[in-house]
């Protein structure tokens, strides 16, 4: 068979709406403001061999380490018609234990082997461990939370009351997860079935056929965005702030050599794994390679296995960019893979300046509180990321106050939030005069800050908190983040990573990093805005 | 009284109007005869579109002699000052420290991989966006009071700001209006256009609510000025305007709640789907409306859908509308072949300039310019003969992008139609499949200047037998604005328990707004004998985000859980529910003007409807194809595929594999034969 122009472009809709319309159903019926507000959370189509097809455009930190959740599954435990396997362990194919997959077989017709495998990841707001929310400040993986190694929780489509009580039980909002699980449950469903029905239609081999050819789609379309970059070495590097137990500015190293259509990504050189949660495995490393690889690709390119077959990326185990058993994690795939991103992106604009933004907040600024609601009596879980600057590049100041890179959740609404927890927010607003001046300036960061009206125990998991945000060509760096905490009428700058028994009628106040300037700030540009 | 239908489009404003049929003299009296519909067009005026409207009915009243009637106005005023920005220099006051919600939005961004993103520019300025320290907390008590003083110093930096209208939105203002009230107190002095959010939409998420206020306040007094300049030259209070839900409210509503019209266009078209529907015994349908740039569809299911999820221009309006679902695929969208090696038709068109190859400018291959090529479009019957069109030109840039593709030009055709019908069948599977309708049970209702070259092959790849192509389709907007019912929404977060909260308790909830309804409602001319109510309620299992609309009715959360199972596969019994928003629609009908049915049918087609042959390619086959005037067609006549209806503004392709019949109301039916070749599987390279 001959890949056809006009299948391909067809199938390349099919699948992409196949994910996408999972994706729609996870968040209408989800129960976690992570999923269903913030849609945290991925779908995807894979081939059968575990490669991915098509992903929603939902989370690109998920993008690398969706197929690794898949082969580690379909190697865990053969699975049959009506099965699916769930899966967290960072060290088999996760990210961090809130992230929980779960993977379906899609078997069309009389085919006793799956011809496709559907997968959805949603981050639930709390999977037990140390703190509440499961974002802790731990030491080890055994601190953040149950651990779900690769496991059939749903046979033959009826889920497995045992297990689910088993993984249940271990988080503070057993109810909460239990609505998230059947929401995942039928999001999967809904792949399957799309699938089935598709290849009931246009026949298994020609479905199969074109999921392997959007593959190689996009692996044509990224060898041409390579080829555009001069070849040559270029180096770069940051640092992480610290990790919160000792360690101080880590390092992320980065050599980037490119040649022809080609590129080899070393971090070899970059910082050891830690004792604190940013540790982050091999995936995130990269998914953060290939989020800025896509980002230089043109129009609406599947992002896919495809993007990655030109490009070598080296890692040394052990290090804080593929950290080994059993290191504390929670924190990688949120902070660890923005530096990555940071990194990467900061290499590129010496190949191709003008053509890559100065640094954006390079943080999520990670906040989860819980406790019991003294409004009810129930126990709440409350988990958000905070938006900041965006980084300038050249020809436009950057954005404000908006998620960049490899997250892109939304806020918790004051309403929604002072519903759902004992707090009152006091402010949420731009962070003025945070945007690293330039010729043109960079985004500014943000401001939350929240009273609580019960006591709770907190957990912050923020950078960019000593370092700051970098500029490009002149430009200067974004404003660091602050973490502020007032008692009793006093106000501390609280560390970028802490843990706190807050009680009723303190108030936390967050300050999110701006973006980088472009050019320097006295040429003549425009202003911000 | 009678009304005229009024559509403002981009390049014609078109005119509908009951009337007496021709010959039947009594133009000018009311009789008891059906009367016909009039359709009447002129070009538009975009710099002032009423312009164009006026003149249209002063000649319809000079023609009629009309003196006691009614306009409904399918106005695009509110929506062009959005997308032109245009809109009003609008204030926005709120709680102190929440002045930036406007600006920072959710916090995410709509383009994952755009390293260069922005925003959507901001509608109110920083300097324009003023904070109260009153605050109101979730149980709707509050925290600290509106400062008297501070409002006076607000009035003052008001009077100096320039600004022409201000947004009132305050958190949880829909639980206690009286600070809302009371800023709107303060400001009448000033006399600015000023929208309150609890009026505009009283439900809950700040950002929503404040963007939807914010866009009224944007576009209201540009709405003021046209209404004004309208009633002023056609006669006061004649005016109605038609809503994005597909209802018309009295043009002094419309100047206090613009938000509401923005989608009024697409929302004429779907009403005016469902009327003839209705008329032709047809209530299930897929409305279609291809046009040059894009594609609208929407699922009717005996009555018109409704979503309160809607953008404008990157900015969120949450007030009732039609769910209409757009794609950027239509008759101009271009065809091209990606470094990837993938065939895309769209989304970018060639638009009006330089338009399509054939149309003698652009060089790219079109949609049309395929439908060209394979015979579906007769270059003497286009626009009536009125333009002219090159086919040489599009056959050169179909064979170039074929020979680039590796394909016969035939099959690059061909392709570049399958590519733009599998973009609106993925369009047409969002509002079916994925909630929960299964296609096939539906008729296809295809009207749109472009929608008749490809509803037949739409119909095909989604298994619907059926296709429905009213007679002069390029005029049912005007139709369903002359026939909208007066219809006015209301909501209220409530927020309550939805498995304890009794029934009556529900109902006690209701009665202020209906208090309301039935007050405005007088104020449209409606006693309250005419006004009909529908009670709904937004309801949810307790820790979802997402609300399902159920009808209130006696045990509502079982209506809310078998409406769950249907829309998503399954229901969580036991689990506790929550009833979030209530929502109250008040509606009547003013006169309902009638299709004129034929009394007889008769199979013999008029020998004036036969205009000559020509060559036509289906699914890589030649066919000679009949060219027929459908205009001359009769109610009852039939012809078989392969065929070609032409008509004015419309091109109808009845395909090999279809029939085509025309019914008693003059609509053509075109009937898919049984077993007709599945799908694009015999597209092979």
């Amino acid at each position: 068979m001959k890949a056809n122009p006009i299948l391909l472009e067809v199938f390349k809709n099919r699948f992409a709406a196949v994910s996408e319309e999972m994706g729609v159903t996870l968040i209408r019926t989800a129960f976690s403001p992570n999923i269903k507000e913030r849609r945290d959370l991925s779908c995807a189509v894979f081939s059968a061999r575990g490669d991915m097809i098509a992903q929603a455009a939902h989370i690109p930190v998920h993008l690398g380490s969706m197929p690794l959740s898949v082969k580690s599954a379909i190697e865990a435990a053969p699975m049959g018609p009506g099965d699916m396997a769930a899966l967290n362990d960072p060290f088999k194919g996760g990210t961090h234990l809130p992230d929980i997959t779960l993977v379906a077989p899609v078997f069309c017709g009389q085919g006793t082997k799956p011809a496709f495998y559907v997968a959805n990841r949603a981050h639930h707001a709390d999977v037990g461990g140390m703190s509440a929310g499961s974002m802790p400040l731990s030491s080890s993986i055994f601190q953040e939370g149950v651990i779900i190694p690769p496991l059939l929780l749903v046979r033959a489509g009826e889920a497995d009351e045992s297990l689910m009580r088993l993984i249940l039980s271990q988080s503070r909002t057993p109810e909460e997860r239990r609505g998230d699980f059947a929401a995942q449950i039928m999001a999967n469903m809904t792949g399957v079935k799309r699938l089935v029905e598709l290849a009931g239609k246009y026949g298994e081999e020609t479905l199969s056929f074109y999921g392997e050819q959007l593959i190689n789609y996009a692996e044509i379309l990224a060898r041409a965005a390579i080829r555009e970059i001069p070849d040559g070495t270029y180096a770069f590097e940051d640092v992480l702030d610290g990790d919160g137990q000792g360690a101080e500015n880590i390092p992320i190293r980065l050599t980037l050599a490119v040649d022809g259509e080609e590129a080899i990504l070393d971090f070899r050189e970059s910082g050891d794994q830690v004792r604190g949660c940013l540790n982050a495995v091999r995936s995130i490393t990269v998914s953060a390679c290939l989020y800025v690889f896509r980002a230089l690709m043109t129009g609406d390119a599947p992002a896919n296995a495809g993007i990655l077959a030109p490009l070598r990326i080296l890692t040394r185990p052990g290090s804080i960019l593929d950290a080994r058993f059993p290191a504390a994690v929670a924190g990688g795939n949120v902070e660890t893979s923005q530096r990555v991103a940071d990194v990467v992106l900061g290499a590129l604009a010496k190949a191709l300046p003008g053509r890559v933004p100065a640094a954006s907040q390079g943080t999520m600024n990670n906040l989860a509180m819980g406790g019991l609601d003294p409004r009810t009596g129930r126990p709440f879980a409350y988990y958000e990321t905070l938006a900041g600057g965006m980084g300038a590049s050249l020809g436009q100041a950057g954005e404000s106050a908006v998620h960049s890179h490899m997250t892109n959740t939304l806020n918790t609404p004051v309403e929604a939030l002072e519903y759902a927890c004992p707090f009152r927010v006091r402010a949420y607003g731009l962070r003025r005069g945070s945007g690293g001046e330039g010729r043109f300036p960079g985004g500014n960061g943000l401001v939350r800050e929240i009273e609580l009206l019960g006591d709770c125990e907190a957990t912050v998991l923020s950078e960019r908190r000593t370092s700051r945000p970098y500029g490009l060509a002149g430009g200067l760096p974004g404003a660091a983040g602050r973490n502020l905490l007032t008692r009793d009428g006093e106000t501390t700058v609280m560390p970028g990573k802490f843990q706190a028994d807050l009680r009723a009628g303190d108030v936390l106040r967050v300050e999110t990093p701006g973006g980088g300037g472009y050019g320097a700030p006295d040429s003549p540009g425009e202003s911000g805005d | 009284m009678r009304i005229i239908g009024v559509d403002t489009g981009g390049t014609f404003t078109d005119f509908i109007y009951q009337d007496a049929p021709a010959g039947s003299g009594g133009q000018t009296t009311e009789t008891d005869g059906p009367l016909v519909w009039k359709a009447h067009k002129r070009l538009s005026t975009p710099d002032d579109p009423s312009r164009a409207a006026l003149e249209g009915v002063a000649e319809i009243v000079r023609l009629t002699g009309w003196t006691d009637f009614r306009i409904t106005h399918g106005s695009t005023v509110a929506t062009n000052a959005i997308l032109e920005r245009k809109g009003a220099a609008c204030a926005l006051i709120t709680n102190a420290g929440f002045e930036d919600v406007i600006e920072i939005g959710r916090q995410n961004r709509s383009r994952l991989y755009d390293l260069r993103y922005r925003k959507s520019p901001h509608i109110v300025p920083a300097s324009l966006r003023f904070g109260l320290s009153c605050r109101t907390d979730a149980d709707g008590a509050a925290v600290s009071p509106l400062d008297p003083e501070e409002l006076l110093r607000l009035r003052e930096a008001l009077a100096r700001s320039g600004a022409v209208s201000a947004a009132v939105c305050l958190l949880f203002s829909y639980l206690d209006p009286s600070m809302e009230r009371a800023v709107g107190e303060a400001l009448a002095p000033l006399g600015l256009s000023v929208s309150l959010s609890h009026e505009i939409l009283a439900e809950f998420r700040e950002f929503e609510r404040t963007s939807t206020t914010v866009v009224n306040a944007y576009v209201a007094p540009v709405m003021a000025g046209y209404v004004e300049r309208f009633d002023r030259a056609a006669g006061p209070g004649r005016l109605r305007i038609m809503q994005s839900n597909g209802g018309a409210i009295s043009a002094s509503t419309a100047m206090r709640e613009p938000v509401r019209t923005i989608l009024s266009g697409p929302a004429g078209g779907a009403a005016g789907a469902l009327l003839a529907g209705r008329a032709a015994g047809c209530e299930r349908l897929i409305a279609f409306d291809m046009g040059g740039t894009s594609t609208d569809v929407c699922l009717i299911d005996g009555e018109l859908p409704m979503t309160m999820e809607s953008e404008i221009a990157g900015y969120p309006v949450k007030a009732p509308m039609i769910a209409i679902h757009t794609v950027g695929a239509g008759g101009g969208s271009i065809a091209r072949l990606d470094p990837g090696g993938a065939l895309l038709a769209g989304p970018h068109s060639a638009g009006a300039d330089p338009g399509p190859a054939c149309y003698g400018k652009g060089e790219e291959v079109t949609v049309t310019d395929a439908n060209l090529y394979l015979g579906r479009l007769v270059p003497e019957r286009f626009l009536g003969g009125a333009m002219r069109l090159y086919p040489d030109r599009a056959a050169r840039a179909i064979e170039t992008l074929a020979a680039r593709a590796g394909l016969s030009p035939r099959a690059l055709a061909e392709g570049v139609l399958d590519v733009a019908n599998a973009n609106m069948e993925r369009a047409i599977r969002v509002i079916s499949v994925e909630r929960g309708h299964d296609p096939r049970e539906f008729a296809l209702f295809s009207f749109g200047g472009a929608g008749g070259m490809h509803c037949a092959f739409l119909a095909r790849l989604l298994g619907i037998r059926e296709v429905l192509v009213p007679k002069n389709p390029g005029i049912l907007s005007a139709v369903g604005m002359a026939a909208a019912d007066v219809i006015k929404d209301y909501s209220l977060t409530v927020m309550r328990d939805g498995r304890l909260t009794a029934k009556q308790e529900l109902e006690a909830l209701f009665a202020p707004l209906e208090e309301r309804a039935a007050k405005e409602m007088a104020g449209e001319g409606f006693g309250a004998a005419d006004v009909r109510f529908e009670r709904a309620l937004d309801m949810r299992y307790l820790g979802q985000s997402f609300e399902i609309v159920t009808p209130f009715v006696e045990d509502f959360a079982e209506a809310f859980e078998a409406l769950h199972e249907r829309v998503y596969g399954y229901r969580n019994a036991g689990r506790g529910l929550q009833a979030v928003n209530i929502r109250l629609r008040a509606s009547a009908s003013p006169e309902k003007p009638r299709f004129a049915e034929a009394g007889n049918l008769t199979p013999d087609i008029p020998d004036a409807a036969f205009l000559g042959e020509t060559r036509t390619v289906f699914d890589g086959r030649e066919f000679a194809t009949r060219v027929v005037d459908r205009e001359r067609l009769l109610p009852g006549n039939a012809l078989s595929g392969p065929a070609i209806l032409t008509e004015m503004s419309a091109t109808l392709v009845v395909p090999p594999f279809a029939r085509a019949a025309i019914d008693a109301f003059g609509n053509c039916r075109v009937r898919l034969a049984p077993g007709a070749p599945g799908d694009e599987r015999r597209t092979r390279p």
